[in-house]
């Protein structure tokens, strides 16, 4: 069965986490071969663009409150720019710049 | 035979079917349609049909088209037929409750690209409007996002660069992961005549398809990769590109992100990617890799076209990518005869994505989370707008099981069968409060569905598709919708019930306010269309009557340079091991259309009246099987039974089935592996075993106790 | 570019597929038209709006030149040569309309009609018909009790579509469309002469036959021979209801 994470809150976390985890390596992976700061913000920015907040929420709170198990390091460096602005790249397409 | 009866009216329309997007006449007498003949002035067709277009037209009438709304409290009652008015105040009271109970994101929306342009605006319309999220997606979803992500990624437009007739110009043509002849058979027989005219032939893909060898039309070389290895047999492509050189520096300096191309240069040149090491990978010959690699980059003119052969894989993105990156590096873009082309699966895959069905995107893949865009979209509704992506249909599902997602308008759309791994869908489904379905049959999923609105087929309503190569062509009322309404007037109404105040008193008006909120749709109007025909996108001041070949001068980036990904080839988790050690594929036949929805109503299931599992004579000789045996196909996700037919157009290790049969539930077995970028869903790798069988095993007695309808009567 | 495709029109049949070469400009009855080099005088005639009588050619087809419906004149030159395979030239003047002419098409529709079952000529909507009624031709000098092919069986297979040799004026519209439209090469002629028909594959009925079923044939038949079953009354299977 799934995993769950009960939140802070006790309020139903949008989806298994495991499902979270899995879909954020899968997003590691690609943007492997890039330059460490290019790499993490790729991820970064592909999480911003196309995760629903919730699902940001649950992957920071995975990292920040649980150590990141089960995540790739370099998914955890770029996810955890998702905390500031200096590193959007709004309405990009396109190889991640740095 | 006696003369045959003149039809008496004619109505030139768009076909239902394929992403080809055929010019029909639909020819009525006594208000009923007697015949369906192909347009010659049709652009995509050019008065050619297959036989679903031509043919299999005749489902709208079927005996089972439900003509009245339906409701029920739980999917364990039967359903009660509602006048429309029922219908709508019960969903918007759901829809309301739910709201208010779970919060605003627990609900969302999905439209179909069997949809008219204006529906499926319509539909992001209700999720962001009068839902108040951005939970909003389509079924392009789970069939060409990929494409959308990654060609806009490298070429800057999520959509085919050329129109259909530039293949008429083409010396080499690249398939990849598609089959023309029976997915696309109008396109295809435009191939076959350039490849008759002496066009050379690639063809990539696991299976010895028709269009690897028909009458007067053969491959020079077929790539019969194993599933999943896309990503690097592209890349091994890309690779002898760049050790021989035979890339087009021209093209790349003037047109290109240099820098990018050198780092792109680096990934494919490694020793990694060497013919000799992906050859045996893959499952295929180094020298043919290096052997089609030549043919495409010498040209002159290489096309190629691609199907969801490339995109259905947990790297479809990257395989994309791969082939933007393969065109940019040879100078195949910007004229006739070359180009990057998806080859869309329904009718209106190219308008699903371009109309903002997304959560991410508005129409036009403008981002949500940009200001200017979403303000301009606030003007036009007069409602404030969620700023932040919503969930994508299969993270709708994941939530709908872990308990955070309770309602959703499903239109046009059967997930339980279409939708990856059924079993988990069939979890999301049962755990939703409310889920309000808008189809023209009790679909699959309506054994899920609360509330149930009879829509109308494309032969009862008013709008426009999009093509695969972008072209915006009419669809025309023929007859009066069966079941009352046209679905675009389902929507609005649905909306109203909301309590949100919108009117049109015709299609053509959502489109005229498509056309103000799109940039590429700007100059489109049903009297654009009526006057020329249709209208390929860009559609604007610049380009009046359309554009046909993009990317001419530059990309639609910023800089408008094309660039290059980095495409490291990932493997699949989905692997054979000795439990499962055969790979299953999936695709379609020329008969049948998708889940069959349409397509089984009709004669045409006399040519393909069940799924078969294709199966090499090597492996069935290991199994016991012999060809029309029945056999269970079972992966980590579930089983199927099935009959075999032994065949060489698999090799050993492959097995493939079609999935038009809802008895056969093809998707039981599909994994819930899906791309890194998209979530578009692996289907066309799982692990499975084969095994002999007596035949089906009785099935699960939810279907025998399936409610149906109590009665039907006539709405009000 | 890509005439022969793109040139096509709704309510025209230009009777040769369109061209794209440099303009020639010719005379047709008087009347001067100019058309792209490559075209067939049946094409020029057309543009003229002075449409030449032609029963094997259509304008999706390459032409084939064998049902001789389609004669002309042609100033300086002997003879009377198909307008279908006769390529236009610079300055050339083209007669269409003339007495001789009529006399032999009317043969030709004659030789037809000796053979396409008496009772269909009168109210029928077909290509066919609508020649014999603009040359003005409604019965033959034969007689009956000749050589025809009035009993030979209908192939009702395919679901959609039937095929009545009896109407099949054996002008290989079906068999050209198959090949160069949809490019399946599913149907042929087998035999000659009084004996030459139209057959799918091995003389097999269609269903069981290599055709796909994309309509071209019929939409190329002149004559109804291959016609939709949608048309007649209780020929046609309604669609079904589908398994939930």
């Amino acid at each position: 069965m799934s995993m769950t994470q009960q939140q802070a809150d006790g309020a139903i976390p949008v989806m298994a986490l495991d499902r979270i985890v899995l879909m954020a390596n899968q997003i590691g992976d690609f943007f492997a071969p890039y330059p460490p700061e290019r790499r993490a913000e790729g991820i970064r920015n592909h999480l911003r663009t196309y995760w629903d907040p919730r699902m940001r929420e649950e992957l920071l709170a995975l990292i920040e409150q649980g150590g990141g198990a089960g995540l790739a390091p370099h998914v955890m460096e770029g996810a955890k720019l998702l905390r500031e602005e200096t590193h959007a790249k709004p309405g990009y397409y396109g190889p991640p710049k740095a | 035979m006696p003369n045959p009866l003149k039809p008496e009216k004619s109505v030139v329309t768009t076909c239902a079917y394929c992403g080809v997007g055929c010019g029909f006449k639909a020819e009525t007498r006594g208000g009923k349609i007697v015949r369906m003949t192909p347009w010659k002035e049709g652009k995509a067709n050019h008065g050619h049909s297959c036989i679903k277009g031509r043919f299999a037209y005749d489902y709208y009438n079927a005996p089972d088209r439900v003509r009245t709304p339906l409701i029920r409290a739980s999917i364990d009652d039967p359903w009660t037929p509602v006048s429309w008015d029922e219908a709508f105040a019960y969903a918007a009271k759901e829809f309301k409750r739910i709201q208010a109970k779970y919060g605003v994101k627990s609900v969302g929306a999905v439209s179909s690209s069997r949809c008219t342009n204006e529906e499926i605006f319509l539909t992001q319309k209700f999720a962001r409007a009068v839902l108040g999220n951005n939970n909003i997606d389509n079924c392009a979803r789970i069939c060409h996002s990929p494409t959308q992500f990654g060609l806009t990624n490298t070429v800057g437009a999520g959509a085919a660069s050329q129109h259909f007739d530039s293949i008429l110009q083409a010396d080499v043509i690249m398939v990849v992961g598609a089959n023309p002849t029976e997915g696309h058979p109008v396109f295809g027989s435009l191939m076959k005549r350039r490849i008759r005219q002496g066009a050379k032939l690639i063809v990539i893909d696991p299976r010895k398809t028709e269009t690897v060898e028909s009458a007067h039309c053969k491959a020079d070389v077929h790539l019969a990769i194993r599933p999943g290895t896309n990503v690097a047999i592209l890349d091994s492509i890309a690779h002898v590109v760049v050790r021989e050189k035979l890339y087009n520096e021209e093209f790349v300096r003037a047109r290109c992100e240099v820098n990018e191309f050198e780092n792109w240069k680096a990934l494919v040149g490694s020793d990694n990617y060497a013919p000799e090491v992906i050859g045996p990978l893959a499952g295929v010959d180094p020298d043919d890799i290096r052997k089609a690699a030549r043919i495409y980059a010498s040209g002159p003119n290489s096309a190629i076209y691609y199907g969801l052969g490339v995109t259905e894989h947990s790297q479809g993105s990257t395989g994309v990518m791969c082939l933007g990156n393969l065109g940019l590096s040879c100078g195949m873009l910007g004229r006739e005869g070359v180009g990057v082309n998806p080859l869309r699966g329904q009718g209106n895959v190219q308008g699903g994505s371009c109309l903002g069905s997304w959560p991410h995107v508005f129409s036009g893949y403008r981002f949500v989370t940009d200001y200017e865009t979403r303000s301009s979209f606030e003007a036009e509704w007069g409602v404030p707008l969620d700023a932040e992506p919503g969930l994508r249909l299969p993270n709708m599902l994941d939530a709908a099981v872990a308990g955070s997602f309770k309602g959703m308008y499903i239109m046009g759309e059967d997930p339980v069968q279409s939708d990856p791994n059924q079993h988990h869908v069939i979890a999301a489904m049962r755990n939703m409060e409310c889920v309000v379905l808008h189809d023209l049959f009790l679909n699959e999923t309506s054994k899920y569905a609360h509330i149930f609105f009879p829509g109308s087929s494309s032969l009862e309503k008013d709008g426009t598709f999009t093509n695969a190569e972008r072209r915006v062509s009419r669809v025309r009322k023929v007859i009066e919708p069966l079941a009352g309404l046209e679905d675009w007037q389902i929507t609005v109404k649905l909306m109203n019930a909301m309590g949100y105040n919108v009117n049109y008193t015709s299609a053509g008006e959502v489109l005229d306010e498509i056309a103000r909120l799109s940039p590429n749709y700007r100059g489109i109007s049903f009297a654009l269309v009526d006057r020329i025909g249709s209208a390929q996108w860009p559609c604007n001041e610049d380009a009046p009557e359309g554009t046909e070949v993009l990317h001419r001068e530059k990309f639609p980036r910023a800089n408008g340079l094309g660039t290059f990904m980095l495409t490291e080839y990932v493997p699949t988790a989905e692997r054979t091991n000795d439990k499962y050690p055969l790979l299953l594929t999936t695709g379609r036949i020329l008969s049948q259309y998708n889940v069959g929805t349409q397509t089984r109503r009709t004669p045409n299931s006399m040519w393909h009246s069940e799924d078969v599992l294709e199966i090499n004579e090597q492996d069935s000789i290991s199994r016991g099987v012999k060809d029309g045996d029945w056999v269970k196909v079972s992966s980590r996700f579930g089983e199927i039974e099935v009959r075999a037919r032994i065949s060489e157009r698999v090799n050993p290790g492959v097995v493939y089935t079609t999935f038009h049969h809802a008895k056969s539930k093809a998707n039981a077995v599909t994994s819930d592996l899906s791309d890194w970028a998209t979530n578009c869903p692996e289907y066309k790798v799982t692990a499975v075993d084969v095994v002999r069988t007596n035949g089906p095993a009785a099935d699960a007695a939810r279907d025998a106790a399936t409610p149906r309808i109590a009665e039907m009567e006539p709405a009000e | 570019m890509w005439s022969e495709i793109r040139g096509l029109k709704d309510d025209v049949d230009y009777g040769t597929p369109p061209r794209d070469g440099a303009p020639v400009t010719l005379e047709i009855d008087g009347v001067t038209v100019t058309v792209p080099a490559g075209s067939s005088l049946m094409l020029a005639a057309a543009s003229a709006g002075r449409p030449i009588p032609k029963l094997c050619a259509t304008d999706m087809l390459e032409a084939f030149g064998s049902c001789r419906v389609c004669l002309v004149e042609i100033e300086g030159r002997g003879g009377f040569p198909a307008s279908c395979t006769t390529l236009v030239a610079e300055g050339m003047k083209v007669k269409t309309q003339s007495e001789t002419l009529s006399r032999l098409r009317k043969g030709v529709l004659e030789l037809y009609l000796s053979d396409f079952p008496e009772s269909e000529i009168a109210d029928g909507w077909s290509e066919f018909h609508d020649t014999l009624k603009a040359e003005g031709v409604a019965s033959h000098p034969y007689g009956a009790g000749g050589f025809n092919h009035f009993e030979a069986p209908v192939d009702a297979s395919n679901p959609y579509f039937l095929f009545d040799p009896a109407k099949c004026i054996v002008c290989s519209r079906c068999v050209r469309a198959c090949a160069e439209v949809q490019g399946t090469f599913a149907i042929t002629i087998a035999g000659r002469s009084f004996d030459s028909k139209v057959v799918a594959s091995q003389d097999q009925p269609f269903f069981e036959s290599e055709c796909v079923s994309c309509g071209a044939c019929v939409q190329a038949c002149p004559s109804h021979a291959l016609v939709e079953k949608s048309l007649f009354e209780g020929e046609y299977v309604h669609a079904e209801s589908a398994e939930a």
